[in-house]
């Protein structure tokens, strides 16, 4: 049966734009899967909430290369080890990698393609997503780190994905993250923009046995932008994955992290979504405990303002057999507006019997006794409110572990919680 | 400096405070005592103006003005200040930016120089060494994981930033070890002064041979069972509060 489909004529057009060379059968792969599929509506369950009506009357070209002021987006720690993609092609004026220790491979893909051999095995078997397929059958370029056996990384990478769309465009960053066994690194990659236009990043991330990524994830598109991002993560046998996944822009977002545990791997997967206006923010989490022994910790927090709306589904599986797993997961959100919504939901399922795993959620305003506690130490009702809805926020970011990243993103909290006006915080 | 007159004040609809009258001069350290439920902690709340209690009745006077017509966060201005039995946790705010901001909201009300961060940063320094606690405690979030005992030392550390005029501790030694308890009865000691006053409220006589107090009272059913000079704990701790209770019964009977 065929229907007239919303947005079928959006999936069309962008792949009208040409395909870019190489990757040739991962892309046809992927056009092949995208044939006849239209945009999900929201009388699928997985977008119930979030409605692309104004994604599917949008049109978005090509994003033609061009260079933008990355000055403001520097930070002192990581000035030498920042890859710069600008509306998808590699900067290379702006990028500067001369401190990354030797024996990191830290590129362009279209530098070294061979490199990319794991490019698109993440996740094998399992469905893929249709803003992926996407993403794989038009990207242009993405950086590739490959971090080998036992070398632990002291400096973080800083990854900076602008987009400027003087009419509107489709962006597809692409990365892939490989940590050979007992690899570390931080890794912090942000998303920058202004205009109109549309993203779909994906990330791949393999953590090979023993070793330990932290990824901090920083979403802050033009207002005006459509932000939907996939992250899938493979973690192996006692090796760790954790994320922090921060969204304050976009109109429109989603962020879909899948991340696999192997035995006694570890995962956390936080996120803060700061809401205001007509945004709206999806975060829809699969955590999937295929082996035995393995351990995640999820904090997902919300605040939302406005007429925004926030959208959490945590999805937690542990498998047949994944003994011993312990999972935690918690959803607390902050409404501080009357028309300010939050729809969250977790989703376990568990088909092993000697599992500890955990789920809470909790939806409201300031607690009272809170409040009171700073207005007996002078604080008035508006301070005191701002000071705990800020703290609320910048919970999430106490342990963000680059000092200068962990400050701006305190004062973007405080800018954005109304906290400015109480001094320093940060 | 604080006159308390026939106070009345419940919670929910319940009646919790049946008549309280108290008199507080600067210079005097007062000790509430009395039993659990007896409605001491609800007294200092009252006071410092948690909202889930309602003033049915009565007056207090601070300063000559009525305490009533203050908001909670105007009496912390106007130099009240509450040590609480059950510090609530912050995350996400420093302890260093909490107090900073609670200092600087106090000196702005007085008229007196903010001080920026790292003004405060030697201020603060002087201050933790009163109550003896570890630097790292600044840097997190307030309150959030501190055990009983770190939460007393960070209350007291509040009331040292803080120097009220008026400081109702609310069971200040619950949670706190011996050593604890000495050091922090030593920092309330070196923060009183002639100007200043002092109300305990506490189950336990113990804290009193460190903060000795002229004048004792015992609280029970919401009233105010008997007031007399400190020699007065010394005696409940030998025989307890039963005897009060009875004597007070005997004497509403006459």
């Amino acid at each position: 049966m065929t229907t007239a489909v919303v947005g079928s004529s959006l999936l069309v057009d962008l792949l009208s734009a040409p395909r870019p060379a190489e990757w040739t059968s991962l892309r046809e792969a992927a056009e092949l899967r995208l044939a006849g599929r239209a945009l999900p509506a929201t009388r699928d369950e997985d977008w119930k909430y979030t409605d692309l009506k104004a994604l599917a009357a949008g049109a978005f070209g090509p994003a033609p290369k061009t260079t933008v002021d990355i000055s403001g987006h520097l930070l002192p720690e990581m000035v030498g080890t920042r890859q710069v993609f600008v509306n998808g092609h590699h900067a290379p004026h702006a990028s500067c990698a001369s401190a990354v220790p030797a024996g990191v491979r830290y590129f362009p893909m279209s530098h070294a393609s061979e490199a990319c051999h794991a490019l698109g095995s993440v996740g094998n078997g399992a469905a893929k997503g249709l803003f992926e397929d996407l993403n794989t059958a038009r990207f242009e370029d993405g950086a590739v780190i490959l971090v080998p056996k036992n070398l632990k990384v002291a400096l973080p990478l800083h990854l900076l994905f602008v987009t400027k769309a003087e009419s509107p465009v489709a962006v597809f960053p692409r990365l892939l993250v490989v940590l050979e066994r007992g690899a570390e690194l931080e890794l912090v990659e942000e998303h920058h923009g202004e205009g109109a236009y549309l993203s779909c990043p994906v990330v791949e991330v393999h953590v090979a046995e023993g070793a330990v990524l932290r990824h901090e994830r920083v979403q802050r598109e033009s207002p005006e932008a459509f932000h939907l991002a996939t992250l899938k993560a493979e973690v192996g046998k006692g090796g760790q994955y954790h994320s922090r996944t921060l969204s304050f822009g976009a109109r429109l977002s989603r962020q879909e992290p899948r991340v696999r545990l192997a035995e006694g791997a570890e995962a956390t997967l936080d996120g803060l979504a700061l809401l205001d206006g007509v945004q709206v923010a999806d975060t829809h989490s699969f955590l999937h405990h295929a082996e035995p022994g393995a351990t995640s910790r999820q904090l997902h927090k919300c605040i939302v303002d406005g007429r925004a709306r926030a959208i959490f589904n945590g999805q937690v599986l542990v498998a047949k057999g994944a003994q011993g797993t312990d999972a935690q997961q918690q959803s607390r959100n902050l409404l501080l507006s009357e028309a300010a919504r939050v729809d969250t939901k977790p989703q376990l399922e568990i088909y092993a019997d000697d599992v500890k795993c955990s789920h809470g959620a909790a939806v409201g305003q300031l607690d009272p006794e809170e409040l009171f506690y700073l207005q007996s130490r002078g604080m008035n009702a508006d301070d005191a409110r701002n000071l705990l809805t800020y703290g609320f926020a910048a919970d999430v970011l106490t342990h963000v572990p680059v000092a200068s990243l962990r400050r701006s993103l305190r004062q973007l909290v405080m800018a954005r919680t109304q906290a400015g006006s109480l001094g320093d915080l940060a | 400096m604080l006159s308390i007159r026939n106070l009345t004040a419940s919670i929910n609809g319940t009646p919790v405070l049946k008549g309280i009258d108290l008199e507080i001069k600067a210079g005097e350290i007062h000790a509430i005592m009395g039993p659990n439920g007896s409605g001491k902690s609800t007294l200092g709340k009252v006071l410092v103006g948690h909202p889930a209690y309602e003033v049915t009745g009565g007056e207090v006077l601070y300063e000559g003005r009525n305490l009533f017509e203050l908001a909670a966060d105007e009496r912390a201005r106007a130099g009240i200040f509450m040590g609480f039995q059950h510090p609530i946790e912050v995350p996400g705010v420093s302890n260093a930016a909490f107090l900073r901001l609670a200092y600087n909201k106090k000196a702005e009300a007085e008229g007196r120089d903010e001080l920026d961060p790292l003004e405060f940063d030697d201020f603060i320094h002087e201050k933790i060494k009163l109550v003896s606690m570890k630097e790292e405690f600044l840097d997190r979030s307030l309150n959030e994981g501190f055990s009983g005992g770190e939460k007393k030392r960070n209350e007291i550390l509040q009331m040292a930033v803080l120097e009220p005029k008026l400081a109702i501790l609310d069971e200040l030694d619950s949670g706190l070890d011996i050593d604890a308890l000495r050091v922090l009865g030593d920092a309330v000691n070196k923060l009183q002064r002639p100007d200043r006053a002092l109300l305990i409220i506490t189950h336990f006589p113990r804290i009193l041979e460190t903060i000795q107090p002229q004048f004792v009272h015992v609280l029970s059913g919401g009233r105010i069972l008997k007031s007399a000079g400190k020699e007065l704990a010394t005696e409940l701790e030998d025989r307890g509060y039963d005897w009060v209770l009875e004597e007070a019964a005997a004497g509403g009977a006459r």
